[in-house]
């Protein structure tokens, strides 16, 4: 240890309205394992793509192995030895693992015939070194996807890389399965490789990592040795007390009625054993990491997707929702966190998109009512305060916030009782983000059962009564009024099921 | 999903029952010859009376056949297979009118190395033949120019819809045509000469635009059925029935009530009944060791209203 | 909050959308009258009265089965079913009137009927058994052209039986000289075709769906429902143009039909339709089947071989769409 292979100093980043990276230091040592923790939109993947030539910097130096190096394409960083497996792994499934590993380099016999015996062997010896069983001559696509990242990895290892960042590596594995990685990656360290390692799991950092960094907002926070942290003390440094969050006035009305309750709801893995409950005029928040299964459930509540068991009771009336159309029927809007792809028709305009959910109210016999869907069109542009030049635009030419409003506007037409807003503000800009707050408080106030589902710590604390946090599926945390902050909140979100025993290897 | 299953295996046990409940002739007359019969298509009525006539010399001579053609008459690939296909079965004789001779005559060479009997007819075989039965078509579009030369009195400007460019007896019915003419009615101009793939519709189409391009045009000439009754509503849709004189090729009922009002001048008629009666007659001969003549004409005639009802005609015209 | 410094920017953004629209249907209007030009220089009797009664009869069979089509398009399907279903109901409607007797008002129901019902199976084929719509309807046109094989028994049906049938399409309108009952009854389904698709539910989410399926279904839009209906609806106009062919014809052909929704389909993308859905317009339908019988009937007039005629429509087909590319990134 002590020799640094790489050091990022001063590193500046910025996207168009949002500075990503400020300033940000990261160094690595020769044979170590690195972890880079932080909240969602830390800046950790902006860095390493700028590591990796994905992104280039506004400013600021990267050294490797004491040399300052310009890296302008991800071609640049394969040539110094860095290789990146993402999260989604980028294989080919069609295509054998020694064909995957060699995709763009084949080797080839008398130039033109592709040596696949060659490329076997060499697949075989790279697997036999990591001690692992993979016939490089199987399809990619029939391996377990613990197996798919072993394959990644080989493929880093053919190319010879010295650093290898992981992103999430273990997000999808089982216990036995991570045990395999955890060795797999002790043994690239002992052989003086060097790894950077993201995660969210920090119980895991204790066993992979030597030295953790933290990162926040954007900005380099502290590197410590894991063997002397504390788990907590990284947490804290993730979450940031010092930053001054507003915080939602706690809720009063505690005897209003019900508006939905969801019990003992199980669809698919990332929905187990779900109950909760929402009052009328009440926002309930659902926090936890990405991935931990509240699209999941909503999207279970909405469109019935992978239902297995559970009730759904609206205003204590029990529904059966199959699709879509019988949860809005029962009066609940869905307001996805990908709005282009789930919630609105963009090549249709304004008036086409707000009346989509309520074509019924708006025509006679299957003939449209232009005149009674462009007044209430014109209404919900008035109220929602929604800026385009004719409610005949074209929706893909409004801006993030007003194509959320015009969302919402669409469910609003429909007097929605129940709302649920998946990521409500993102993509949007920092005033329109107040603005859909302001929105969601007069919602509440006009007696909508409202849910949140937010990844921002801040945005719970800011607009939400009562948060839910959810890790893996489960509920694990109810947070009310004064107890709501964010080092509560993330301790919950990484509270993982301690039962099956993964923190005993 | 299991309610998916049972629905499945429902379908798949109707059709298979739907299959079994054709009449299974194929298999009860095992000791008789089986000769194969491939058409150049199958859909057109012309292929179903040379199968009406090869069913019957089938009957008579007590042979088991086949008789299969493309559903198109342009699809040489399906043809191929069909033939394939038959030769698999061990046939003692194919009789086939190829759509392209020459992507069968290596096929055919090999099934004659097995002794297996060749004959051709309508469109033929080629040189593997030992037999071909068809009508002459240039003969018959002769026969067809002669008369319209008849009815113009030497004299007038006709214009040809035909149904292909690529078949070869397609072809020969303009081409006799037009040498017809040409050698010997110097005062008869062929001004135009379009094709409308034998679809009615598009010979329709296309009848109304020669029209439009050569107002003046006395006659048309057809070499089909589906191009004779697409210029016969041609025609009508003009309202240049009579006035443009209609010569036709082949037979159906729609063309059958065209003459026999007048309106369709008069068309040839080939004799597929008989084509296809003396095609099995060959195969059987061969297989019998008698001799055949290598070209059986198997005849055409020109029929109008005169005559269409006379013995030797009624038979040939089919719906 | 500050509208009066927007509202500028936003009202040059207004036009340029609404001249998007405009310019669509008069790029191909443009097409159109050039082209008749052309024709007409070279061949004054182009544009004679007989000669345009022809054209426009020759574009209803296609119009019909583009215009059905086109619905599915808007939704980014396909059915390329339409020509051997429209056969097939041709054959039914046949066999309907000679074989059980029908009369003939009821036949031409039952012809409707059939159409539709095809349409409804291709519908049930992409939304239940979740099919792509390129197989569902491929299957849909092996299924009816074997089917009005099979029923016919290889032969024409001749509608003989029912006089007046060939009246239908090719009777002369009001008595009018050439101007055939079979252009009246597009121009009367077009307009209807146009109010299905702008004015109605169905031209909405067949849009919807063409833009984006995944919000349509998550706004609570019966989806599959609303596409069984619309390949009903794409059904029930190859039901129309089997009307039409068959009475033109004054039968059913059951060996026809094959190559007519590609025609079909190609009216509709000359016309501006996006293959990918989502946008287009019933008008623009409309003027490219007119430009395919147009042209065609052109090419004829001019005497220019059969196979160059094929080769220059494809070029047209091509050139149609690189302009709407064009346009479409200019814009």
């Amino acid at each position: 240890m002590g020799n640094k292979v790489i050091e990022m100093k001063g590193i500046n980043k910025s996207f168009p309205g949002v500075k990503a990276l400020d300033d940000v230091y990261f160094d690595l040592n020769a044979g170590e394992v690195h972890a880079l923790v932080g909240e969602n939109g830390a800046g950790k993947s902006t860095l390493m793509k700028i590591l990796t030539g994905i992104y280039s910097m506004d400013s600021g130096s990267i050294m490797i192995n004491n040399n300052k190096v310009n890296i302008d394409t991800v071609r640049d960083a394969q040539k110094l030895g860095i290789v990146m497996i993402h999260q989604e792994l980028n294989l080919m499934n069609h295509l054998t693992v020694a064909e995957n590993i060699f995709i763009g380099r084949e080797k080839k016999r008398m130039r033109i015939f592709l040596d696949s015996r060659e490329q076997n062997e060499k697949s075989s010896e790279i697997f036999a070194k990591l001690n692992l069983d993979i016939n490089p001559n199987i399809r990619v696509g029939d391996l377990t996807v613990a197996k798919q990242q072993m394959v990644e990895i080989a493929k880093a290892l053919s190319y010879d890389s010295k650093i290898l960042i992981m992103d999430e590596p273990t997000a999808s594995l089982t216990d036995s399965e991570i045990e395999d990685l955890f060795r797999v990656v002790k043994t690239l360290r002992d052989e003086g490789r060097s790894i950077i390692y993201i995660s969210h799991r920090l119980e895991e950092l204790k066993i992979i990592s030597d030295r953790i960094t933290v990162m926040r907002d954007g900005r380099y926070i502290n590197t410590v040795n894991t063997q002397e942290a504390d788990i907590d003390d990284v947490i804290r440094m993730m979450v940031g007390r010092e930053i001054f969050a507003v915080k939602q006035e706690p809720f009063t009305k505690e005897n209003a009625p019900v508006a939905l309750k969801v019990e003992n709801l199980n669809a698919g893995r990332m929905v187990q054993n779900v109950s909760f409950y929402v009052r009328q005029g009440e926002i309930l928040g659902f926090a936890g990491l990405v991935g931990a299964g509240r699209t999941e459930v909503a999207r279970a509540i909405f469109a019935g997707e992978n239902y297995e068991s559970g009730d759904v009771y609206i205003y204590g009336k029990k529904v059966k929702i199959k699709n879509p159309s019988d949860a809005v029927k029962a009066g609940i809007a869905y307001l996805s966190e990908d709005r282009r792809r789930f919630g609105l028709a963009l090549g249709m305009n304004v008036d086409e998109n707000i009346s989509m959910a309520n074509m019924k109210e708006f025509s006679t016999l299957s003939f449209i009512n232009f005149t009674k869907s462009l007044k209430n069109s014109q209404k919900q542009k008035e109220a929602l305060d929604i800026k385009t030049p004719s409610l005949k635009q074209k929706v893909k030419f409004l801006s993030g916030g007003n194509q959320q409003k015009l969302v919402l506007a669409k469910w609003l037409s429909r007097d929605s009782n129940i709302i649920i807003f998946d990521e409500p503000t993102r993509g949007i800009d920092v005033g329109a983000k107040s603005e859909i707050y302001k929105l969601l408080n007069d919602l509440a106030e006009q007696g909508k059962a409202i849910i949140v589902i937010s990844s921002e710590l801040p945005e719970i604390i800011r607009i939400c009564n009562r948060v839910l946090v959810m890790c893996e599926g489960r509920i694990t945390g109810e947070l009310m009024g004064e107890e709501i902050d964010q080092n509560k909140i993330m301790q919950y979100a990484i509270k993982r099921n301690i039962s099956n025993g993964r923190l005993t290897s | 999903m299991k309610k998916r299953l049972l629905v499945f295996a429902l379908v798949i046990s109707v059709m298979a029952l739907a299959i079994g409940c054709q009449p299974a002739s194929k298999d009860t007359q095992d000791d008789k010859p089986y000769i194969a019969m491939i058409a150049l298509g199958y859909g057109h009525q012309f292929w179903q009376a040379v199968r009406q006539g090869a069913e019957e010399a089938a009957k008579d001579y007590n042979v088991r056949i086949t008789f299969e053609g493309p559903e198109e008459e342009t699809m040489v690939d399906k043809q191929v297979d069909m033939l394939k296909t038959a030769l698999a079965n061990n046939p003692a004789a194919v009789a086939l009118a190829a759509i392209d001779v020459e992507s069968v005559t290596g096929i055919l060479k090999d099934a004659k190395a097995k002794g297996i009997r060749i004959v051709g007819f309508d469109s033929g075989t080629g040189e593997e033949a030992e037999a071909h039965c068809s009508t002459d078509n240039l003969q018959a579009a002769a026969l067809a120019a002669e008369n319209a030369a008849r009815i113009l009195n030497g004299k007038g400007k006709i214009g040809i819809v035909g149904h292909s460019q690529t078949v070869i007896d397609a072809v020969q019915r303009v081409d006799g045509f037009v040498e017809k003419i040409e050698k010997e009615y110097p005062d008869i101009e062929i001004v135009d000469i379009q094709y409308g793939d034998g679809d009615h519709l598009k010979s329709a189409e296309v009848t109304k635009g020669m029209l439009q391009a050569h107002p003046d045009i006395d006659l048309i000439y057809t070499s089909n059925e589906g191009a004779c009754v697409g210029a016969y509503n041609g025609l009508k849709e003009a309202g240049k029935i009579k006035e443009v004189l209609l010569v036709g090729f082949d037979s159906s009922a729609a063309m059958k009530e065209g003459v026999r009002s007048g309106e369709i001048v008069g068309a040839i008629t080939q004799d597929p009944v008989g084509m296809g009666y003396k095609t099995v007659e060959a195969a059987v001969k061969l297989l019998n060791g008698e001799k055949v003549d290598s070209f059986i004409d198997t005849g055409c005639y020109w029929y109008d209203a005169s005559n269409m009802d006379e013995d030797h005609i009624k038979p040939l015209l089919y719906d | 909050m500050i509208k009066g410094s927007i509202s500028p920017k936003m009202n040059n953004k207004m036009n340029k959308s609404l001249r998007r629209d405009i310019s669509h249907i008069a790029i191909i209007l443009g097409i159109f009258v050039l082209m008749i030009l052309f024709f007409f220089i070279l061949k004054p009797n182009y544009l004679s009265y007989d000669n345009i009664m022809t054209i426009l009869l020759a574009t209803c069979v296609n119009g019909l089965l583009a215009l059905g089509v086109s619905f599915v398009i808007f939704t980014g399907g396909i059915d390329i079913s339409v020509g051997c279903v429209m056969t097939f109901s041709s054959v039914m409607s046949g066999i309907a009137l000679t074989k059980w007797g029908f009369s003939l008002p009821l036949t031409i129901v039952f012809g409707f009927l059939v159409g539709a019902f095809c349409g409804a199976v291709n519908g049930f084929g992409v939304t239940k058994m979740f099919l792509p719509p390129f197989i569902a309807t491929m299957a849909m046109q092996m299924i009816t052209k074997g089917l009005s094989l099979v029923v016919s028994g290889i032969k024409p049906v001749y509608f003989t039986s029912a006089p007046g049938y060939q009246n239908i399409a090719t009777g002369n309108f009001l008595g009018i000289q050439g101007f055939y009952n079979a252009i009246i009854i597009l121009i009367v389904i077009a307009v209807i075709a146009y109010i299905i698709f702008s004015k109605t539910l169905i031209g909405r989410f067949a849009l919807a769906i063409g833009s984006n399926e995944e919000a349509t279904r998550l706004s609570g839009v019966k989806v599959d429902n609303w596409k069984i209906a619309i390949y009903s609806l794409c059904g029930l106009f190859a039901g129309f143009g089997g009307l039409i062919m068959s009475s033109r014809l004054n039968s059913a052909q059951p060996q026809l039909g094959a190559g007519y929704e590609l025609e079909a389909i190609a009216a509709a993308v000359i016309g501006g339709n996006s293959l990918n859905g989502g946008e287009g317009s019933i008008v623009g339908t409309i003027i490219g089947a007119l430009i395919i019988s147009s042209l065609t009937n052109g090419l004829r007039i001019m005497s220019v071989s059969t196979e160059l005629q094929s080769a220059i429509v494809g070029v047209v087909l091509a050139l149609a769409v690189y302009f709407d590319k064009m346009r479409r990134k200019n814009a």
